[in-house]
């Protein structure tokens, strides 16, 4: 029987052009991802079986106010990758963006007419339902939660997501939050933030819902770290046990993953030590694949492994394909404003602008006007200084406290 | 001409030591610091956080040294005296301080024409050193905040998180240098602009004469000249 399940799951992957090679080589760099050992590579590969052959798909995929990045991320349509193959077994593709048109049972060809009966488990609105009353899934979230205009920034099937939104998190076992968006908010709660989108965390934590969620920024999100998580969640007893929110951080983020800044894997690393820098693009610098701290890298305190994963693959990252990191893995999910655009903007010079009386300015320029003014006031106040004679030992000494004669004392 | 004798029990030789490293340390972390907020030249980064990483521990230290040594050092009970006592009374608010915080900021402002009596120190100059030792704690709290070596240790990351990540940590720690530029620019302003002898006895430990005051901050033997 066992040997059954094997068989299926593989022939599944073959369908899809994945040999039981990848597959077993994926589940090795799961197991790095998750702080295993190589011999836990069997374990994982179980767990994904059991969960991919169960008739109902443990992972659901819901989408906010996003732009659709993360979903991209995945699909990659043109050569998917082992992630998300495995990805696909696992959850059940409730996009919001991609099923719109599979809807109600009145977006059934021949429903209307009446020609074909309404089986609602067939439409994803059916689908998701079920999920909803059985409960127990992973909730796979992308995009802000916008609760802005009364929730009407995302409206489905004529409801506000906000509305929908606390039963579908309520009845989750855990919520893995992917994309920056999903994180705090991302670049869509940026300043000014007038739809009021927050991170899926925020959000349960608004609404008194005490289900975990893991954090995984980056704008778009990295598949292989959304896989690693949706296994990791689903190996037997991580969650019951708690183990896995002891491998999160501070921000809710797995340690394993965004413990490390990219500046301390970064391969551009040994020209910042020793001061070689692109000061400007396109120049002879930026030729020879110098350091981009002073064009606004955003590496030494941004917290992710993209330079060990890279994107697409394998392929390549953005410091390595030219780019000053923009800091997108950075992510404050509880604490609004924190979200990388904020931190981040403009993204090519070093530090944030920060707003001061409803515009906005470097902190260098604060910095320097601080300065400039202090010495403007120290040389005018030196001039007053040499007016007043005071220059050579100071004026003389009152003879007694201002305070100690109103009382009367005094020599 | 008025102004007192400057004796070096006012700032006993640890002291004179102690100013020096402070001095030298502040100037090489706003010097380096500067450049790692921008490298303004090629090929001085891993010197200038070198730099930095050494003499931040120097400068801590030292503060610490500084602050142990209050309690066990005896220096000047006021400016022109010979007269001792633990260094920490004399550097914390006197009696003699007392009442004279609006004189000072009068003189400053040239609405009082006499100098205003001190202590050890005057009120404003009291002030602007013992916010020297929380700042400077506060500077070290959020250097370490950023420093690969300590930023995980929840103590640091915790406020990290606080100000809303390690973007904002470098920037108010880049803030708080511009503090210390303004504090040392008034600072040595004010301590030779009226003449240059205690910056002889601070750096060289040479001493000058001048008028004598007792322990109360009076001019000693009555009037002032
Ligand atoms: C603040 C919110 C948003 C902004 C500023 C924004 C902006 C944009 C822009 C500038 C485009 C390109 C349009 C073009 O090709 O001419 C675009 C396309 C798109 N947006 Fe958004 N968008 C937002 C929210 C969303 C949301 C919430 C979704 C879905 C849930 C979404 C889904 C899409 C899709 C699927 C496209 C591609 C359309 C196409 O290829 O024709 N966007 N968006
Ligand atoms: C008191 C102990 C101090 C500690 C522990 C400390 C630590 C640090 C660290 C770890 C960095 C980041 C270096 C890097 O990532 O390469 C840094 C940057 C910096 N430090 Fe300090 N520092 C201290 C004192 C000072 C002082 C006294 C000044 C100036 C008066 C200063 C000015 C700066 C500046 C301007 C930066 C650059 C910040 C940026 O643009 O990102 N630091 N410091
Ligand atoms: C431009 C360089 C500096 C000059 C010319 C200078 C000068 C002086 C002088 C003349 C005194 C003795 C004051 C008196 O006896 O009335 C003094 C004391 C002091 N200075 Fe500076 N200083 C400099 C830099 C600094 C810096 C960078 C700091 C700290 C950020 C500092 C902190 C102090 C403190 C705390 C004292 C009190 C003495 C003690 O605690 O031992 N100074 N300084
Ligand atoms: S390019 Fe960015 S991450 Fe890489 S070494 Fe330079 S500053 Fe660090």
């Amino acid at each position: 029987m066992a040997h059954g399940n094997h068989d299926a799951l593989y022939s599944q992957l073959a369908a899809r052009g994945v040999t039981r090679r990848d597959f077993l080589k994926f589940c090795g760099s799961i197991a790095t991802l998750m702080g295993l050992a190589e011999t836990a590579i069997p374990q994982i590969a179980a767990a994904v079986e059991a969960a991919a052959l169960t008739p109902r798909a443990p992972a659901l995929w819901i989408n906010g106010g996003a732009c659709t990045g993360c979903t991209e991320s995945m699909a990659q349509g043109m050569t998917p990758d082992v992630a998300t193959v495995v990805l696909d077994l696992l959850s059940l593709n409730y996009f919001e963006t991609v099923m719109m048109a599979q809807g109600g049972p009145e977006m059934i060809p021949g429903y209307q007419e009446g020609v074909v009966e309404a089986k609602p488990e067939l439409t994803a609105e059916g689908a998701i339902k079920t999920m909803l009353e059985e409960g127990g899934y992973i909730l796979i979230f992308e995009g802000t939660v916008m609760t802005g205009f009364g929730g009407n920034a995302l409206r489905i099937a004529g409801k506000s997501q906000t509305e929908e939104l606390p039963e579908i998190c309520k009845n989750a076992a855990a919520i893995v939050a992917v994309g920056s968006c999903a994180v705090d908010g991302g670049w869509v709660a940026a300043r000014p933030n007038p739809a009021e989108g927050k991170g899926i965390q925020q959000f349960c934590k608004d609404e008194g819902i005490a289900t975990p969620v893991i954090n995984l920024p980056t704008c778009p999100v990295n598949p292989e770290w959304v896989v690693a998580m949706v296994i990791d969640v689903l190996l037997l007893g991580q969650l019951e046990s708690g183990a896995i929110l002891d491998k999160l951080d501070d921000f809710g983020r797995p340690s394993l993953i965004f413990g490390q800044t990219i500046h301390d894997n970064c391969p551009r690393r040994g020209h910042f030590e020793n001061g070689e820098f692109v000061y400007e693009f396109g120049s002879a610098e930026e030729a020879k694949g110098y350091c981009l701290y002073a064009v606004g890298c955003k590496g030494p305190q941004t917290f992710t492994n993209c330079p060990i994963v890279r994107w697409n693959d394998g392929a390549s990252w953005c410091v390595e394909s030219g780019a000053p990191c923009i800091g997108c893995g950075n992510a404050n999910p509880l604490s609004p404003g924190g979200n990388w655009v904020d931190v981040g903007a403009p993204f090519l010079n070093r530090m944030p602008d920060l707003p001061i009386a409803g515009t906005t300015f470097q902190p260098s320029t604060i910095g320097a006007a601080v300065g400039a003014v202090a010495a403007g006031a120290l040389l005018v106040h030196g001039i007053g200084m040499k007016v007043a004679g005071r220059m050579d030992g100071g004026a003389p000494y009152e003879d007694v406290r201002a305070h100690d004669r109103k009382k009367g004392g005094g020599k | 001409m008025a102004h007192p004798a400057h004796y070096r029990e006012a700032h006993p030789m640890v002291f004179v030591l102690t100013h020096w490293i402070n001095l030298i340390a502040m100037v090489s972390l706003a010097f380096s610091g500067f450049y790692i907020h921008y490298p303004f030249f090629a090929g001085f980064m891993g010197v200038a956080r070198g730099m930095h990483f050494f003499f931040m521990f120097v400068l801590i230290i030292n503060l610490t040294f500084r602050i142990i040594a209050a309690f066990f050092v005896k220096s000047a009970v006021s400016l022109g005296s010979r007269e001792v006592d633990t260094d920490i009374k004399n550097w914390l608010p006197q009696k003699a301080n007392r009442h004279q915080f609006l004189a000072w900021i009068k003189y400053y402002l040239f609405m009082k024409k006499d100098h205003p009596l001190g202590a050890k120190y005057g009120v404003l100059q009291k002030i602007a050193y013992i916010a020297t030792v929380p700042l400077t704690f506060v500077m070290a709290y959020t250097g370490f905040s950023i420093w690969g070596p300590t930023m995980d240790w929840s103590f640091f990351s915790a406020g990290a998180g606080w100000v809303g990540g390690y973007m904002y940590m470098r920037v108010i720690h880049y803030f708080l240098m511009w503090v210390f530029i303004v504090f040392t620019a008034i600072h040595a302003y004010l301590a030779n602009v009226e003449g240059f002898a205690p910056s002889g006895l601070i750096f060289a430990w040479k001493e000058s004469e001048g008028l004598h005051f007792d322990k109360e901050g009076n001019p000693a033997g009555g009037k002032a000249h």
